[in-house]
């Protein structure tokens, strides 16, 4: 049966596995598995293990915990090593290079901010500041031939957003980046202008919403921000 | 503006209500070592695809035009700051609801798929994307 990781610790975590419950129906009790200085917490994986609700909700919910009682990496959902032996055999053979990493994470936690604008309000000021945007729409809404027009609309106003919300993140990310210690910025998606994430010291984590909720304040009505955390640093490993 | 802060995917009144806006980190970053394998994700295609083209594309310019042509001019923007409406511990609903509109079509769909599906935990999270909010729908359904 394969072994299924969950996370690496140092081996000075406290490692309070008893309670947690990992992946699987019934959920698999958790094991650590030691090499020298790093511990691997690992359960039996599943036969015929998928990405299911349950199964990634169990993943985050053992992280969770054990990010709670000391520095922790996060590994990828659905990671599975042969057995035990190859785990601890791997383990050992990187261990500086996770030792490493830990002591760099200690004390850290990650924010995952989505941010996106109230699409309305958008396209009122992309009117506001375009008489040919303007222009168009005058002639697109009073003659439903004028295919041509609209698709000049479309392609005016799908520039604008795309523009306006390329600036915005650069803008918010720059105001936000000293309230961290790092962040990883990735593909913001159709919905929002901004998706990222923050590494934030655990002693700074109030200066640090304190930051986010002065920039949606300052950016005011019309934006919508989401933020998630704390998390493992899953970003930032 | 609205801020909803929520403590975490698994915690919270909703259950796991908020596992959505970290699906993509728990799948698709976190530590991986190269000598192990993973569980397949099939069924489950994380957001890759280029948004730049779906952003592109002559339906996304329609849904805007006919957006701008639904437009009130006459009533103006709303001022840009007005009372503060911080929410906490919200679930990313509140959210969500007020980001409709004409280039969420086909993300809203994901989303949609996701929530129904989260009602069952014997279901995969799924997240499709497809090239319109029509095609989309019809590719989640099929994988029902």
């Amino acid at each position: 049966m394969s072994t299924y990781v969950y996370a690496i610790t140092g081996a000075d975590h406290p490692l309070r596995l008893d309670d947690l419950q990992g992946v699987g129906d019934p959920p698999s009790p958790l094991r650590a598995v030691t090499s020298g200085p790093v511990a691997a917490v690992v359960s039996d994986a599943p036969p015929g293990l998928r990405a299911k609700r349950r199964d990634v909700v169990a993943h985050e919910s053992v992280l969770e915990a054990l990010m709670a009682d000391g520095a922790t990496l996060p590994m990828r959902f659905g990671l599975l090593g042969p057995d035990d032996e190859r785990v601890a055999e791997v383990l050992g053979r990187d261990a500086p290079a996770y030792q490493e990493r830990l002591t760099e994470l200690d004390g850290h936690v990650e924010y995952h901010l989505k941010a996106a604008r109230d699409e309305k309000d958008m396209l009122l000021e992309i009117m506001e500041g375009s008489e040919q945007a303007r222009e168009l729409n005058r002639r697109t809404r009073t003659d439903p031939g004028a295919h041509d027009e609209r698709i000049a609309l479309g392609e005016l106003v799908a520039r604008e957003v795309a523009a306006r919300g390329e600036a915005q993140a650069e803008e918010t990310t720059k105001r936000l980046s000293p309230a961290a210690a790092r962040l990883s910025r990735s593909e913001a998606g159709a919905t929002h202008f901004l998706n990222v994430s923050f590494l934030v010291p655990t002693a700074s984590t109030d200066s640090f919403l304190k930051a986010v909720r002065e920039e949606a304040e300052r950016l005011g009505e019309g934006y919508n921000f989401t933020l998630t955390g704390p998390l493992p640093p899953y970003s930032f490993v | 503006m609205t801020l909803v802060q929520q403590s975490s995917a698994t915690s919270g009144g909703s259950g796991s209500g908020n596992l959505y806006d970290v699906l993509e980190l728990i799948l698709d970053r976190g530590l991986v070592i190269d000598a192990f394998v993973r569980v397949s994700l099939v069924g489950i295609e994380i957001l890759k695809i280029d948004v730049r083209v779906v952003v592109a594309s002559v339906d996304t310019y329609l849904r805007f035009a006919e957006a701008c042509n639904r437009l009130d001019l006459e009533s103006g923007r709303k001022a840009p700051t007005q009372l503060t409406d911080i929410v906490g511990d919200m679930t990313e609903s509140g959210a969500k609801g007020k980001s409709k509109g004409a280039l969420s079509g086909a993300v809203e769909a994901i989303s949609d798929t996701l929530h129904r599906k989260s009602e069952d935990s014997e279901e995969e999270p799924s997240r499709r994307a497809a090239r319109s909010s029509t095609s989309s729908r019809s590719s989640a359904k099929r994988e029902e």
